[in-house]
């Protein structure tokens, strides 16, 4: 879908970036702060309850959550978790290894940073934090970025806890893994003025060069996520969670405004007719001798029933596409999915072929008081599970008269459309982690954030001048040799192009052909590459050292003595050209001469003395 | 408290804590509600929580303004349940005390409050109302930490009047001495006749991870049905919110300093087992059941003057004089391995064998105990274990050396110097066991 004018749509959409820190503990403890592939030691099995809050609000979301009443349990790890990460012990320090991470980076963004930090507590409902909450300070507030000539507001960077890994999730319990739990994590949080989705992603994409570019930041799946919010007019906040990759956020923020606006036809429709959402029935003695599978496997249960809500006046509603091959009957069976239940089945599917029986859905139809225009939908399981599935399924069919409903989505990166996940959680409950002190900052601390501030524009700029090739300056952006590459230029004065050509093109072809080039120190390539300048190699010789993988400075002596790559040059030059007995002939003295000593003699070199 | 010259400024404009206030400092504005100065951290930094729910402490000086923009709101307050009573529920009472089980965060300015009403006690855990009908008398509110043996006479006679009209007691406690204070009920509340369960919370009950609600459920379990005549506390068996144990008043120590386990039993297993569904699994034979029960009788007398000393290498023995010298009835030592302290050091004067004589002859009781914890003293089997005894000191066999010192101060407060003596070693209620079963867990 594109074509959409996105200012009349009345879109709105901010981000937020969550990236991991490369520091070496976690955020309020020793732990290591890198995950291994360690099994866990033990489990530990835990219960949490959504503590009443003060002035009595009910959070949907944390409400949601004790309604599913699941268990969680922690797999904990040798090297990776401690008492701290499983609440039973207090938090100690915070990290200044990653609190000066997160100051380097709210003054990359020029963002004001408070006099003192206070650590705070946010609530979690779902399990993924032992404590139930997350450890979060603010640290910067009011930044900026540039983009196409645009500012983007930066409202706030917060530093704080990432939080535990899924291992396993089902309606009666999830595991999780407690090694990731608490890795420093920055967020850094836009203003909502993205103007569209490409935008969007162009925005993501340049606060997470920016970060990579700090060099304090974890690399690999998972170390950066990226959520979305959007809406449009009339339409609600939705925040989508789960972005894999940048290439597709574009299209997937298309499919959730398209989600909205047919969201917002269906309202309209629903609203000229009278409808009504009628409270759920068991029906469970319809389908005693019943032939379809889906019930039947759950009444043979002795706690299995099957109940139904009527639908009055949605015929014909809930088959209504929303994105290519989803329904409003699959929205709100996301809904009644959560309560444990496989799912809903509605009067808009064809219901033969599920095997139902005329006699059957007379019957159904009789029991739930039906009239013409109207809808059902039910549910089959444990009988307190279809009936919070219904109460559920029930507010979500009632949302659809009234629009869109808040609500936390998720990625579908095959269909590239949005999931439902949850209610969107109202203002998260924060209040202040006591068993920390408050962090003052004193003005030394920020100014030294400051000089290390990063510039991408700048440092781009940089590259262009230096390496003048559109793609190897794009490559070394992103690349993890970009500080090397700057260390090289800069003490050894080569031409970057050839540097950014030998760490970037040569250096991958040595990998793709077995040499295991990481192993080369960041002292060695600067040997080589000074090696160079002094005219003791040539070109092809750096590329020949490269195969060889030195890992220290004197391993490149060695090896341009041993592989011979010594460079000849002048008087020893002119020695070869006459050997070569082809003088008169250029073209031939070149080859000759390159044939048999292309690794010591300079092209360039050789072709002016041939002139 | 906030410095003197933010204090000033703040009455100046008339603003309090709670207020909606504009605050510009380093040229930025902000707006949020002021908050009460925490305890820690920079007297000159004005703390604001932010609308995002964030708090931030601001710079305040030359060239920053501060203006109210909004009155305080309504104030904080905690939710509570009504109770009422149900039929067919066993009735509980719960004698309050203080610690950490009973006191919440203000969630706005994380000031720590004690809860006054049982209801927001209660509140917690609404479940809990399906398990008996609660009534709650608190005789004070303090950290465990403050407590003293007037405390703990008080809290015995609370649990004897409310024990004789309910199925059980519960008592919420600080956690940090729960069990001197279960020692001392243990010893002052003769022919208990029902279940009288100590628990508290190791993690703060402002957390949905809070140990304090499983506590309380089971606790309540124990109290409202375990067929149980003895006092013990009721806590956390391991890192998962699985099952309590129920562990006899005498034989449990505090052995770790912030788990939710802590409590373990210590020569002895736990009485019973039991889950939030009331499920009860008793580990001891020997527990006394409630048709075991007497005419309960409140002993409260108690002697003050009693010490614990720890030995350790080179440790002055001349302490000792100095408990003599200040009247001193009683000292139980925490000996080392069988019950050891130096009798033939090099330096002579750090002997303590002498010191021990003297207290002894001057009147005192000395009771050995070891400070392995684990396991029984014994006097016999090296010779300076001999000598030891030789000087009047009373073995105390595997008693702990925390509940030695409360018995020892309770038996001086009830009986005659020589029967305190007689009676130290002998087990009343529980504190003494004469086999120690084969358990390598």
């Amino acid at each position: 879908m594109t074509g959409h004018d996105y200012a009349k749509l009345g879109f709105k959409c901010g981000l937020e970036i969550h990236q991991r820190l490369a520091t070496e503990h976690k955020l309020f403890c020793s732990c290591d702060a890198q995950m291994t592939n360690d099994v866990s030691i033990a489990e530990i099995e835990r219960r949490q309850r959504a503590v009443a809050g003060e002035l009595g609000r009910i959070d949907l979301s944390a409400a949601f959550e004790t309604r599913r009443g699941r268990k969680f349990i922690y797999n904990t790890f040798r090297h990776t978790t401690c008492l701290v990460d499983v609440d039973e012990e207090p938090p100690h320090e915070l990290n200044r290894e990653a609190l000066d991470a997160a100051l380097q980076i709210a003054a990359s963004f020029g963002a004001w940073v408070p006099a003192e930090l206070e650590p705070m507590r946010k609530e979690v409902v779902d399990g993924s934090d032992p404590s139930a909450f997350q450890r979060t300070v603010m640290v910067g507030h009011g930044g900026s970025m540039e983009i196409s000539g645009k500012t983007i507001g930066i409202s706030s960077i917060f530093l704080e806890e990432e939080s535990s890994g899924i291992e396993h999730s089902d309606s009666s319990a999830v595991i999780y893994n407690v090694d990731r739990l608490a890795i420093p994590l920055i967020e850094i949080d836009t203003d909502p003025e993205i103007r569209n989705p490409a935008e969007a992603k162009e925005v993501a994409k340049r606060i997470g060069l920016l970060l990579r570019l700090t060099g304090k930041v974890q690399r690999g799946i998972g170390s950066i996520r990226q959520d979305v919010n959007v809406s449009i007019s009339e339409g609600a906040r939705v925040e989508i969670k789960g972005f894999q990759e940048l290439d597709t956020m574009d299209k997937i923020i298309e499919s959730e405004v398209e989600r909205q606006e047919n969201l917002l036809e269906i309202k309209k429709e629903l609203q000229r007719r009278d409808v009504r959402v009628h409270p759920p029935v068991d029906v469970t003695s319809v389908f005693g001798e019943t032939k379809v599978n889906a019930l039947r496997k759950h009444l043979e249960d002795v706690s299995g029933a099957v109940m139904a809500s009527r639908l009055q006046g949605y015929e014909g509603m809930l088959s209504k596409e929303i994105n290519p091959g989803r329904r409003l009957g699959t929205e709100i069976s996301g809904y009644a999915k959560l309560a444990g239940v496989g799912g809903i089945i509605h009067s808009d599917e064809d219901l033969p072929a599920y095997g139902f029986q005329g006699g059957e859905l007379a019957e159904l139809r009789r029991m739930l008081g039906m009239k013409d225009g109207d809808a059902f939908m039910l549910v089959a399981g444990d009988k307190e599970a279809c009936e919070s599935a219904l109460a559920m399924a029930n507010t979500r069919a009632q949302q659809a008269a009234l629009g869109v409903p808040d609500e936390t989505r998720g990625v579908d990166s095959r269909q590239l459309v949005t999931t439902f996940l949850r209610p969107l959680p109202g203002g998260a409950r924060m209040y202040p982690e006591t068993d920390v002190r408050p962090i003052p900052l004193g003005s030394d601390v920020y100014a030294a954030a400051r000089r290390k501030a990063v510039d991408v524009e700048k440092v781009s700029r940089t590259l262009k001048r230096l390496i003048k090739n559109v793609q190897l300056e794009e490559q070394m952006l992103w690349s993890t040799s970009l500080g090397l590459f700057m260390q090289v230029v800069e003490k050894t004065g080569v031409d970057g192009g050839l540097v950014a050509s030998v760490l970037l093109d040569k250096m991958t072809q040595a990998k793709r052909m077995g040499k295991d080039v990481d192993k080369i120190g960041a002292e060695a390539v600067l040997r080589i590459f000074g090696e160079y300048k002094k005219g003791r190699i040539t070109k092809a010789g750096i590329e020949e050292i490269v195969k060889h993988v030195p890992e220290s400075p004197e391993d490149v002596d060695k090896m341009i003595k041993s592989e011979k790559l010594e460079r000849i040059s002048g008087r020893a030059l002119e020695k070869l050209v006459k050997e070569s007995g082809s003088e008169e002939d250029r073209e031939e003295a070149i080859r000759k001469v390159m044939s048999k000593h292309r690794l010591n003699v300079d092209g360039d070199e050789l072709r002016g003395l041939l002139k | 408290m906030y410095s003197r010259e933010i204090e000033a400024l703040l009455q100046k404009k008339g603003i309090v804590p709670g207020d909606t206030v504009r605050v510009v400092s380093n040229r930025k504005s902000f707006e949020g509600v002021l908050l009460p100065r925490p305890e820690f951290g920079d007297q000159d930094a004005l703390v604001i929580k932010l609308k995002n729910g964030y708090n931030i402490g601001l710079e305040l000086k030359r060239g920053s303004k501060i203006e109210r923009l909004q009155r305080e709101k309504e104030s904080f307050a905690f939710p509570r349940v009504k109770l009422e009573k149900k039929e067919g529920l066993p009735d509980v009472a719960i004698v309050s005390t203080g610690g950490t089980i009973e006191s919440k965060v203000d969630y706005v300015t994380g000031a720590v409050h004690m809860l006054v009403e049982p209801e927001e006690m209660l509140a917690q855990v609404p479940e809990i109302l399906d398990v008996a009908n609660f009534k709650v008398v608190s005789p004070m509110r303090i950290a465990s930490e403050d407590m003293t043996y007037k405390n703990w006479q008080e809290i015995a006679r609370a649990v004897a009047k409310a024990l004789s009209d309910s199925h059980g007691v519960m008592v919420t406690h600080g956690t940090d001495t729960m069990h001197y204070t279960a020692a001392a009920l243990s010893f002052m509340l003769e022919g208990v006749n029902g279940p009288v369960v100590l628990t508290g919370a190791q993690r703060s009950v402002d957390r949905g991870s809070s140990d304090a609600f499983m506590n309380l459920l089971c606790s309540a379990h124990m109290a409202a049905k375990g067929n149980v005549a003895e006092v013990g506390i009721c806590m956390h068996a391991n890192a998962s919110d699985s099952y309590c144990n129920f562990m006899r008043g005498t034989k449990v120590r505090k052995l770790h300093t912030t788990r939710r386990d802590a409590f373990r039993s210590v020569n002895g297993r736990p009485i019973a087992r039991v889950d939030t569904h009331g499920n009860i699994e008793y580990m001891d034979e020997s527990r006394k059941r409630r048709s075991e029960g007497g005419r309960m009788r409140v002993v409260p007398g108690y002697e003050p003057r009693v010490a614990l000393l720890k030995f350790y290498p080179n440790s002055d023995p001349e302490i000792i004089d100095f408990y003599i010298d200040r009247g001193y009835k009683g000292i139980i030592i925490e000996g080392t391995g069988m019950g050891h302290v130096a009798v033939a050091p090099t330096d002579g004067k750090l002997s303590w064998l002498g010191h021990i004589k003297r207290a002894v002859e001057s009147g005192m009781v000395v009771g050995m105990t070891s400070q392995c914890l684990n396991g029984r003293v014994n006097a016999n089997v090296y010779r300076n274990l001999r000598l030891i005894s030789g000087t009047g000191a009373v073995y105390c066999e595997d008693m702990l050396p925390e509940v030695a010192l409360v018995k020892l101060g309770w038996l001086l407060g009830n009986h005659k110097r020589t029967e305190a003596a007689n009676l130290l070693a002998k087990n009343i209620a529980g504190e003494i066991t004469e086999r120690t079963e084969i358990d390598w867990d």
